[in-house]
């Protein structure tokens, strides 16, 4: 029989157009519902940061870019604090994550959905609760706390909680599924007579694993770290609950501008520097990794 | 590639030694075999231990208000689950929202995601950036630029826009994680599946759309729990509704009664037990399928 | 929304595509404190309240901070008022802080819309009681129809942002102190000072997110006036923390979040609120509260009516709540501090445990010991941005 033509007559004239519109017609929904309600409440947020005044005075419109340079020169420490912590907190995270989901996805077999329900269920339980749970765990007077202090890893009154350790292992412990899924994602396609054929061709694990499987699982690293790295940056409750005031992160300041101080220009401003700021360090990294291809 | 067979001859004998692996005795060779399991079962570990603790707290019998030290065993807590007033109505909500979020970002993103993935249009770059902006906006000023613009428009705020809230927010990490998949994703199968007579819609559902499962289901699960368990955001935009997370938030001030860690744990040990009962299922279909092959 | 367009107007926008998107219309619809708005408007209210009560009153408070049968899930008191007056109380605990609601609200409000609510609950020491006040975001309750204002507290009756209570009735009040384990600081503790100084108790002192409670405590501490804040003396305060949080003393600002270190015993002593301690005495009868000897701080949260909420059936259902009887049953479960004469004497009978504990009914004493924030303090920018320094913000 023969193939069905594709590309001749009216037909293919029609399709032809179909898929000329179809990228537009499957970007559409997603992206007008992102316009309506993102992209006009970041312009109402823009306008803000440019004004100045107070509820009792009123805001005028008056093109401040001071609130930019003062938020930058009042708060750098907390900018810089808040990508190291998240860099952090990527970077632990995603050598936890590798190997989990490396296993997942090549040995847990029919046991595969199951087990990233597992991963990701605990996320299911409310942070408050989860918090609560790893203060129980973490405490000075817990077994966790002792056992470091007999090992001298901590000093005979150390502690855990309240400090930058407690925060980024909060951070990392929060996104640890963020990193999970999409590295499984991604290696679970990896094809297994690949491998086959490297071990035929005499590579080692440690090279299969590194010349075939880690290039291809790529997409799925860069996605992670990025689903990780970029809200981590934002987040601030984490400094809040399980740090002092020597570790908040410029996500506290932005709460604390708008809630405490509401100086909503002042928010405004460091939000779309912090927003910047993200998108410059995910645009360095995307071009060291080399992926206009992953980029889409 | 080497013209003379003798290299390879000579290269070949102590490879094939090395490749046989002999079955190593003794723990280290043990360990060695067995460390990504292992490694596995520890970040395992380390993902349930807090939630061992909140199911352990939630059999906590505490006189007073709070739920912080451990003070006897009982099981009223998981007999009357829904004492406490306004958590039946707050996990109810909340799970609505999230089944609904999920579904409508899942959907959205996952097709955006295709589009980015298989076709060439302008303003690619923009709408790359479109998709990352969201995440790299602190929640607190993204809730409330919400609520500004429901204000202005006069929509009142409530389930509907905690829902448009949540699906806003969603989409870009669908789209990120259904992107990874897609990467190394096999054009030629489609193609394949349309030189054998299919036409676009059926190649993509019963090609592309179960090679793409993966990521599409592991996108709803993240939307899920973002949604499920996030609070900012939908502050700013709940009116009066009242979510588990704003009813845990608001209710930790004077009090941790421990009928939330009961439900935390239900929805958990649920969300757990309807997947084994999945993969039963399946289990038992293959079985069948082979057994009457 | 300020801005009302002619049917051309509009027409000719719709067309042009994307109607709210032209600038000037987004700039004069700029919510979140955007756009040219006037400043804030006067309170003159010349028209007179309706005095009908309406079917329905919505009533935003804190969870937790009303009676509750724990049987039926219903609160017993609200049921009274139902049936006694025929309205409907739609009740909502959707307040959980004072600044975040307040977040919540200003939008409606600064548009000059309703928020939906009859009554709401915030904090004296916040300040924004007396911030919606200035804005003018407030109605007058109505006096004439309140039987039952004369129950208020004597202290309580002429707070210096509401003077005559024209704008707020109290709900609860609260006290600000020390919370400690005595086994663990070796005794009584009541001395802001030895908190703040003594090394013994390094890394194992929390003080409070709250502007007015910990300024206040230290201020009492250096022998200053937290009714009456000078910026040398607010300064003074502020660098004794900034000490304090520099050497590791102090381990973490908490909100009530202090509770759950302080049972596990990750801190020792905190500056803590006099309802929390009574929950914890439950489980760890050990723990201890008390006033400093140079004096605690005296909070209120204040029943309010925002702009658009019903005058008149808000204040007969505040006005139901001043009724000793009433107001009993509420305490009985709440267990903060009781604003209403009389309550402790119907307490004597029906739970006596309630009325002999000096954390829900403090002595004169103790009122005498316990001050006010000074409420100017508290709307002073400069002063909360220089607190919010010391929290790492």
């Amino acid at each position: 029989m023969t193939a069905i033509p594709r590309t001749g007559g009216l037909a293919g004239l029609a399709r032809g157009r179909r898929k000329r519109l179809a990228p537009y017609l499957l970007l559409g929904p997603g992206i007008a519902w992102l316009i309506v309600f993102f992209l006009v409440p970041m312009y109402y947020l823009g306008t803000t940061s440019l004004q100045t005044g107070s509820l009792e005075i009123g805001y005028t419109f008056n093109w401040a870019w001071s609130n930019y340079s003062d938020a930058i020169t009042n708060y750098h420490e907390q900018f810089v604090r808040s990508i190291e912590y998240a860099g952090l907190a990527t970077i632990i995270a995603l050598l936890v994550s590798y190997p989990l989901a490396y296993w997942i996805a090549f040995r847990s077999g029919r046991w595969k959905n199951l087990f990233l329900l597992l991963v990701i269920a605990p996320f299911f339980v409310t942070y408050l609760i989860r918090t609560l749970a790893w203060q129980t765990i973490l405490a000075d007077s817990g077994v966790v706390v002792s056992v470091l202090r007999s090992l001298h890893v901590l000093s005979s009154d150390g502690r855990l909680l309240a400090t930058s350790a407690a925060v980024i292992a909060g951070i990392t412990y929060n996104f640890l599924p963020f990193m999970v899924l999409p590295l499984y994602v991604s290696l679970e396609q990896v094809d297994e007579r690949l491998l086959d054929a490297a071990h035929d061709l005499y590579a080692s694990r440690v090279t299969s694993f590194l010349r075939v499987t880690l290039p291809l699982s790529l997409p799925g690293v860069f996605a992670g770290t990025l689903l990780t790295f970029i809200p981590a940056c934002g987040d601030f409750i984490n400094a809040q609950l399980l740090g002092t005031p020597g570790q908040y992160m410029i996500g506290n300041v932005i709460q604390s501008k708008f809630l405490q101080i509401t100086d909503y220009p002042q928010a405004a401003a460091m939000s779309f520097i912090l927003m910047a700021a993200i998108l410059i360090a995910v645009t360095i990294y995307t071009r060291l990794l080399g992926t206009e291809r992953l980029m889409g | 590639m080497s013209a003379t067979a003798e290299p390879l001859a000579t290269s070949a004998t102590p490879a094939r030694t090395k490749r046989a692996r002999r079955p190593g005795r003794g723990p280290l060779a043990w360990l060695r075999r067995h460390a990504l399991s292992i490694y596995a079962t520890l970040a395992l570990i380390y993902l349930f231990l807090p939630i061992a603790v909140v199911i352990a707290f939630s059999f906590n019998e505490p006189k007073g208000r709070f739920n912080y030290t451990w003070e006897g065993f009982t099981l009223q807590n998981w007999l009357h689950p829904f004492d406490v007033p306004g958590i039946q109505d707050a996990i109810t909500t909340s799970l609505e929202i999230a089944v609904i979020a999920s579904l409508a970002a899942t959907t959205m993103g996952a097709l955006i995601a295709l589009a980015i993935a298989r076709y060439q249009f302008r303003g690619r770059g923009l709408i790359n950036t479109l998709i990352f902006l969201p995440m790299t906006t602190p929640e607190i000023v993204m809730g409330s630029s919400l609520l500004t613009l429901f204000l202005n428009q006069g929509v009142n705020t409530g389930f509907g826009t905690i829902v448009i809230a949540h699906i806003a927010f969603n989409i870009s990490y669908v789209v990120v994680t259904v992107k990874a998949r897609l990467a190394g994703f096999d054009r030629h199968l489609e193609e394949a599946a349309m030189d054998l007579g299919a036409n676009e819609w059926v190649t993509f559902r019963k090609v592309t759309l179960p090679l793409i499962a993966p990521g599409v289901i592991s996108a709803g699960l993240l939307a899920f729990a973002l949604s499920i368990d996030d609070f900012v955001i939908t502050y700013f935009n709940s009116g009066s509704t009242v979510t588990f997370p704003l009813f845990v938030w608001g209710s930790a001030r004077v009090a941790t009664p421990p009928q939330i860690n009961v439900i935390g744990s239900m929805i958990f040990i649920l969300a757990v037990g309807g997947m084994l009962v999945n993969v039963a299922v399946q289990y038992q279909r293959a079985k069948r399928a082979s057994a009457t092959a | 929304m300020t801005d009302h367009l002619t049917r051309q107007q509009f027409l000719r926008r719709a067309v042009a595509g994307g109607a709210t998107l032209t600038l000037p219309s987004v700039l004069a619809a700029c919510g979140g404190g955007g756009g040219i708005k006037s400043g804030a408007r006067t309170n003159e209210s010349t028209t007179p309240v309706k005095t009908q009560l309406a079917k329905t009153v919505t009533w935003s408070n804190w969870p937790l901070y009303i009676d509750i049968n724990e049987k039926t899930k219903k609160h017993p008191s609200i049921q009274q008022f139902e049936k006694k007056t025929g309205v409907n109380v739609t009740y909502n605990e959707d307040i959980n802080d004072n600044d975040s609601f307040f977040g919540k609200i200003e939008g409606p409000l600064s548009h000059g819309q309703s928020v939906g609510r009859d009554i709401i609950v915030l904090t004296d020491s916040s300040g924004l009681p007396a911030r919606m006040i200035k804005l003018g975001w407030l109605e007058k309750i109505y006096k004439d129809g309140m039987s039952n204002f004369d129950n208020l507290q004597p202290s309580l009756q002429n707070p210096s942002w509401d003077p005559g209570r024209q704008y707020s009735m109290p709900w609860q009040s609260g006290m600000t102190g020390i919370g400690y384990d005595p086994n663990k600081v070796g005794g009584t503790l009541d001395d802001v000072n030895e908190l703040l100084d003594n090394p013994k108790y390094k890394g194992k002192v929390t003080l409070l997110t709250e502007m007015s409670d910990t300024i206040g405590l230290v201020m009492l501490a250096n022998g200053d006036d937290p009714t009456k804040i000078t910026d040398a003396t607010f300064q003074k305060a502020v660098d004794r923390i900034q000490k304090a949080v520099d050497s590791g003393q102090v381990r973490q600002f908490t909100g009530n979040d202090y509770a759950s270190l302080l049972a596990k015993g990750d801190i020792w002593a905190c500056f803590a609120w006099s309802g929390d301690m009574v929950q914890l005495q439950a489980d760890h009868p050990g723990l201890k509260w008390n006033l400093p000897k140079d004096g605690g701080m005296l909070w209120t949260d204040n029943m309010l009516i925002p702009k658009g909420g019903d005058i008149f059936t808000a204040s007969t259902l505040m006005n139901f709540y001043y009724d000793p009887k009433i107001a009993a049953e509420v305490e009985d479960y709440v267990n903060y501090i009781c604003p209403v004469v009389g309550a402790d004497k119907v307490l004597e009978k029906t739970d006596p445990g309630v009325a002999k504990n000096t954390l829900i009914f403090p002595t004169d004493q103790m009122l005498a010991n316990a001050h006010q924030i000074d409420p100017n303090a508290v709307l002073n920018t400069d002063y909360k941005q220089k607190f919010q320094a010391l929290l790492g913000a």
